[in-house]
């Protein structure tokens, strides 16, 4: 399975979402960092044929995707950001509606319904009313219609927002099961989301792919060094006013600072390894985070 | 190949059993529905309630138990209307207006007298309708007649549309061939009548409008959020991006709709047929319209079984054309709101329209689709027009010209829906 998207732009009344964007992702768990408005969703969407491309055009495996139709939808699952469902519907009506508008036979759904109800822990809430559900048990649901099919290109939309840490951490491990033989592309601004499981990350700011590679190549490729230095509380207050602050402590003695400059900020400031977090922080400055409590 | 035609039909059906499902469970459906139900049960009381008999006393005796004496005393009367029986009921009349209780002045005298006409009443009004002018309804000009101008009675139906026609403010109305073809329809109306009791018949069609009306709001209401339901439940992003997101699901949404309205539609006229004519009578059915004195000046020769007829599938073709008009705005706007404005606006539209007074405005209003839910009135419409050379009434022409445009607009709503973008 190869997904290329060649020069892709997609602009709303003259407003660029997405600028002249190039990739090729093959099977694997790819995921796609960046703030909120990076253009993540614009670019998910057209991938999923909700949107066409203002230009460019995307090809899986050499043809394009808005021409393949209903063949392409067809190798497709999505579970995107607002996930809407029909409230009055009970969890396996739903998952049944779904398996039908995807063009999965009334009998392989039946099966296919009762595996991912207890593959996504659901099997006690079948009959519940969607409407019922807590919004961990939507987002499972959510990523069982996205299964149904046994889609070969996955794409996920930040899949765990609104999600407590526990649930995260459930979803997490669930979608590094699922990834097995499939394209996976998984959008967050949450860093810890896609650490531990995605083979590629990519990097995306205002529309534009500002940096892609395994994770390791990221990192190693981060433009800032990261420091670690403890100071008494106005000083570090003022340090960490002056640069990328990734992570601010307070100690007995006045607060620990994980610091992300090119130059060394300060005399005691000791190198420390970099992580993915960093690099987000080094590529999307001071507002990276800002939407998530957890982190 | 075989095999696959059965797995699709076979897949379709799930798909539609799914949509329908989804308008079933909706509380906007649930309740809407109990509404229609409502105004059911309330249409179908007044209909039965608004029949009355007078008893010895004058009181007036309402509903049930008034039904079977009223039926007892018209079916005194039933026969074919010849001259000889209108002559009698012109004599009846007089009798009676020359009694102690016909002279008196007294509300309840007057009331007795009044009961004592109920059986040939129906007939009283064909009078009223046959020695009036056309444009006129005197309730008291058959208190005036001679039992020998019983002689005019079906001939002044004719000659008071020439008269008409020969007023000068018709002049720009009809031309010479519309007047000669109106005259025509007129006479191909075969005579003497047959009177009968059609008590049942005449409950019915006067309240088939509002029943028809209101359902068509109701059922508009519902299919208002059939397509921006999938956007207003933000349901949008999986639909379009499965399998058939764009094709047999956005058909299958259709299917559920259409099998909706007519489901609704025919359960409920259904309803209100059985209930009526199951409590009213079923006489009468093959009595012309025309026996019934609101339909006196219709232009067409129809019993009163093909009237309903008419009124059922024209009331249908209409519901089915406004759901399919608000479902159409629903799936282009995404918002259930300004789709179900639309019936609201077309239904009012005449009333605004319609105060100008102008016949080109009021010929054209009588071709608008609202005028399907109250065939009956299209039943008395004068106005004439030329399809491909012939003449042409509205009741001739407004159920084929909706039929068409709910054909078309299937493909155009299928079209619309399936080509949205999701942002």
């Amino acid at each position: 399975m190869e997904l290329k998207i060649e020069n892709v732009t997609k602009t709303f009344q003259k407003t660029p979402a997405v600028t002249h964007l190039n990739y090729t992702m093959e099977n694997g768990v790819y995921g796609l960092l960046g703030l909120n408005g990076a253009g993540k969703t614009t670019l998910m969407r057209m991938l999923c044929t909700l949107l066409k491309p203002t230009e460019g055009r995307i090809l899986c495996n050499g043809a394009d995707i808005f021409r393949m139709g209903a063949d392409y939808r067809k190798l497709l699952g999505y579970l995107p950001q607002d996930f809407g469902f029909y409230p009055d519907f009970t969890v396996k009506d739903y998952l049944m509606y779904i398996a039908s508008i995807k063009g999965v036979h009334k009998a392989v759904a039946k099966k296919r319904v009762g595996e991912l109800l207890v593959r996504v822990g659901l099997t006690k809430a079948e009959n519940k009313k969607m409407r019922k559900l807590s919004g961990g048990m939507k987002r499972r649901a959510g990523i069982a219609q996205a299964m149904i099919n046994h889609p070969e290109i996955l794409i996920l939309d930040e899949p765990t927002s609104g999600l407590d840490p526990n649930e995260r951490i459930r979803f997490r491990n669930l979608i590094s099961e699922l990834a097995q033989d499939r394209l996976v592309l998984l959008s967050t601004h949450i860093v810890s989301d896609v650490e531990s499981i995605a083979n590629e990350i990519l990097l995306m700011k205002e529309g534009e792919l500002v940096h892609a590679g395994s994770p390791e190549k990221i990192i190693a490729d981060i433009p800032d060094k990261v420091w670690k230095l403890s100071l008494g509380r106005e000083e570090a207050v003022s340090c960490a006013r002056q640069y990328k602050t990734a992570n601010a402590r307070s100690t007995p003695s006045g607060m620990e600072l994980r610091i992300l400059s090119a130059e060394k900020p300060h005399p005691e400031a000791v190198e420390e390894m970099p992580g993915l977090e960093d690099v987000f922080l080094s590529y999307f400055g001071e507002k990276a985070g800002e939407d998530d409590a957890v982190l | 190949m075989y095999f696959y035609l059965i797995l699709e039909r076979k897949r379709g059906k799930t798909m539609l059993y799914y949509e329908w499902k989804k308008i079933l469970v909706k509380k906007g459906t649930k309740m809407a529905l109990l509404v229609l139900a409502a105004v059911l049960a309330a249409t179908c009381y007044f209909a039965i309630h608004d029949v009355y008999y007078v008893d010895d006393n004058g009181e007036h005796v309402y509903g049930l138990p008034a039904i079977s004496r009223l039926r007892e005393m018209k079916k005194e009367w039933s026969g074919p209307l010849t001259e000889e029986v209108i002559e009698k009921v012109i004599a009846e009349n007089r009798r009676i207006n020359d009694t102690k209780e016909g002279r008196a002045d007294d509300v309840q005298s007057s009331n007795i007298a009044y009961g004592w006409k109920l059986g040939f009443h129906d007939i009283y009004y064909l009078l009223m309708r046959s020695f009036c002018k056309f444009r006129e309804a005197d309730y008291y000009k058959p208190n005036s007649l001679m039992p020998e101008d019983a002689r005019y009675f079906y001939g002044n139906r004719v000659r008071s549309l020439q008269e008409w026609l020969e007023e000068p403010e018709q002049e720009y109305r009809f031309d010479d061939e519309e007047r000669a073809w109106l005259i025509g329809r007129y006479e191909a109306v075969e005579t003497p009548f047959y009177y009968d009791y059609a008590d049942g018949w005449k409950q019915l069609f006067a309240f088939a409008s509002t029943v028809i009306m209101l359902m068509m709001l109701v059922l508009a209401f519902v299919c208002a959020s059939i397509f921006s339901g999938e956007f207003q439940q933000k349901a949008d992003a999986v639909f379009f991006s499965s399998c058939h997101g764009r094709g047999k699901a956005v058909a299958a949404k259709l299917g559920a709709a259409f099998l909706f309205v007519t489901v609704v539609y025919f359960v409920t006229v259904l309803l209100y047929s059985v209930i009526v004519l199951g409590i009213l009578g079923a006489d009468g059915a093959d009595l012309p319209i025309q026996t019934n004195h609101v339909s006196w000046k219709s232009l067409y020769s129809l019993t009163n079984f093909q009237q309903y007829l008419l009124i059922v599938f024209g009331g249908y073709i209409g519901t089915l054309f406004f759901s399919l008009l608000t479902m159409l705005v629903s799936a282009r706007t995404k918002s259930a709101v300004l789709a179900v404005i639309v019936p609201f606006f077309i239904l009012f539209l005449p009333s605004f329209v319609g105060g100008a007074d102008m016949f080109w405005v009021d010929k054209v209003l009588a071709l608008m689709p609202d005028r399907l839910l109250d065939m009956k009135q299209c039943i008395s419409y004068f106005y004439l027009y030329r399809v491909g050379g012939r003449i042409a009434g509205s009741l001739h022409i407004l159920p084929g010209l909706y039929s068409l445009l709910s054909v078309l607009l299937f493909p155009v709503i299928y079209a619309v829906y399936r080509r949205m973008q999701v942002k």
